[in-house]
């Protein structure tokens, strides 16, 4: 199933575009500017664009933490997910113990690439939403799909106000035996399917599952497919880590596991002398 | 060419936060800039919250006072409230929900530190964007690029204070060495259960780095000292 994400890079900092026809969107010319000299004394005009255009809202711009990709297929007993514990800033991998899976109520679990700042802010409110439902007192939960719904509505709207929550987010889990696997985009797109990913995961991880998944597998082949996915970014993806969480929801519960690292592979003899008789290309 | 004496105070800066064994060790150089131009070079960059917690700007010194102002301001009235001590996980908080909420208007990234008597020592990171990160220890500002792999190498868990300061001292002064925004003196800051200990590291008290020379009162001593008669050449 195609899906419409692009993969972006974090510029530092965007050079504020005078012609309002290449601007991102249609807001009017900001009116705060501020410049920065550079090093050497030349005045080069750096700006931050400031959100506020001249009607007085505000859009979030770019994101600043990052977290990479999120993927997540579904199983024999349930649903699983894994994702690398990476933050970064830029290209800079500054923070590396970063838990980008955690549960939702008794039977979800979420996982999010995108802006951590907007990450934890959305487990605000779905910690809010679990609250009241649990407040209710009446034996019934929040299911997977209730919450992927919420989600999306949350994701939409904010999209539509021009201040997106720049996440995407991966729901998984299970109630009542079936099971559920979902995803959310930043500007509200979603869908369900047998196994998802985010990011860079789009590209390298779904090819492999594609070809891969089925319907029984148990929990140590999952884990095995999700670690050969894993690899596979962890190689290609710049700003992957090796260190890594996987995390099960089953009917008896969630479990998240340690964070833990993978043997990479370098023993090609391809890669031992590339240079080997044609000095000076790679 | 002029410089911009209208240009934003930004702190390009060094700041560090350090858990040890009973407490935590604060950190940062003291260079406020305008563009090119040092407005401040003996600047104060920690600044209280309360008692207990404390704060590392950088980024936009006014962003960073003024957000370090309504968290105090706040922390204080939820004091009376308590009826205690803040612990340093609110003050971290209330400057995350600041930081998130104007994330637009906003650039600022900051280190809160502090000991309470239920976590003990805490660092929390609170970088541009607003998100928050509780971690052992804490790098941050222009002058961090440059300690990404001295702590990689230097950082242990369960230091004693005075590892702990050795080695937040080392690290400002290392950024310092090869960050043109940061500069000046190292202020450190060491917050436990006793209490709130204030340091201040000069430069002639810091260690030398590669190619920098033992600083003279001038020349002159320097040829006295070597008392050759020809001593400068053509």
């Amino acid at each position: 199933m195609l899906v419409p994400f692009n993969y972006y890079t974090v510029p530092p900092r965007q050079r504020a575009l005078a012609n309002p026809k290449h601007r991102p969107c249609s807001a009017p010319l900001p009116l705060e500017r501020r410049a920065i000299h550079r090093a050497n004394g030349m005045e080069m005009v750096a700006v931050k664009d400031s959100a506020i255009s001249e009607n007085g809202t505000e859009r979030t711009l770019y994101p600043y933490v990052t977290g990479t990709s999120v993927i997540g297929m579904k199983y024999k007993d349930g649903v699983i997910l894994a994702a690398d514990m990476g933050g970064s800033y830029g290209s800079t991998l500054r923070y590396k113990s970063v838990e980008r899976i955690k549960h939702i109520g008794k039977h979800s679990l979420l996982g999010a690439s995108g802006e951590i700042s907007d990450f934890q802010e959305i487990l605000r409110y779905l910690d809010e939403l679990i609250l009241y439902d649990n407040m209710w007192d009446d034996g019934n939960s929040l299911g997977p799909k209730e919450v992927h719904n919420y989600l999306t509505r949350v994701m939409y709207n904010r999209r539509n106000k021009f201040n997106p929550l720049w996440n995407s987010l991966v729901l998984g889990g299970v109630k009542n035996g079936q099971k559920y696997l979902g995803m959310v985009g930043m500007i509200g797109t979603h869908f369900e399917d047998n196994h998802v990913a985010t990011g860079f995961g789009n590209h390298l991880a779904r090819p492999i599952l594609r070809a891969e998944w089925r319907e029984d597998l148990s929990f140590e082949e999952a884990v095995k497919l999700l670690e050969k996915c894993l690899l596979v970014l962890l190689y290609r993806d710049r700003s992957a880590i090796n260190k890594f969480q996987i995390a099960k929801i089953t009917e008896e519960g969630v479990t998240i596991s340690q964070p833990y690292a993978l043997k990479t592979y370098w023993g090609f003899s391809a890669f031992q002398n590339p240079s080997k008789g044609v000095e000076g290309s790679w | 060419m002029d410089i911009d004496l209208s240009a934003p105070h930004s702190m390009g800066t060094t700041i560090i936060g350090v858990t040890y064994n009973g407490g935590v060790v604060l950190g940062a150089d003291s260079r406020t800039s305008t563009g090119m131009y040092v407005a401040n070079r003996a600047s104060d960059k920690i600044t209280q919250l309360t008692d207990n917690v404390y704060i590392c700007r950088s980024g936009s010194a006014a962003d960073s006072q003024v957000i370090s102002d309504y968290v105090r301001y706040f922390l204080h009235q939820h004091t009376i409230q308590l009826g205690q001590p803040a612990t340093v996980k609110v003050a971290a908080n209330l400057v995350r929900l600041l930081s998130y909420q104007n994330k637009n208007m906003l650039q600022m990234g900051v280190i809160v530190g502090g000991w309470d008597k239920y976590e003990g020592g805490q660092i929390y990171s609170v970088p541009l964007g607003g998100t928050i990160l509780k971690q052992p220890f804490a790098i941050g500002g222009s002058g961090s690029a440059y300690l990404y792999g001295f702590f990689d190498q230097a950082w242990k868990e369960g230091m004693s204070k005075d590892e702990a300061e050795k080695l937040v001292v080392k690290a400002v002064s290392l950024a310092i060495a090869r960050d043109g925004a940061s500069g000046g003196v190292v202020r450190t800051v060491t917050i436990n259960a006793d209490g709130v200990t204030k340091n201040f590291y000069t430069g002639d008290s810091l260690p030398l780095w590669h190619e920098e020379l033992e600083p003279h009162n001038s020349l002159l001593d320097i040829l006295l000292a070597s008392g050759s008669p020809e001593p400068m050449s053509t």
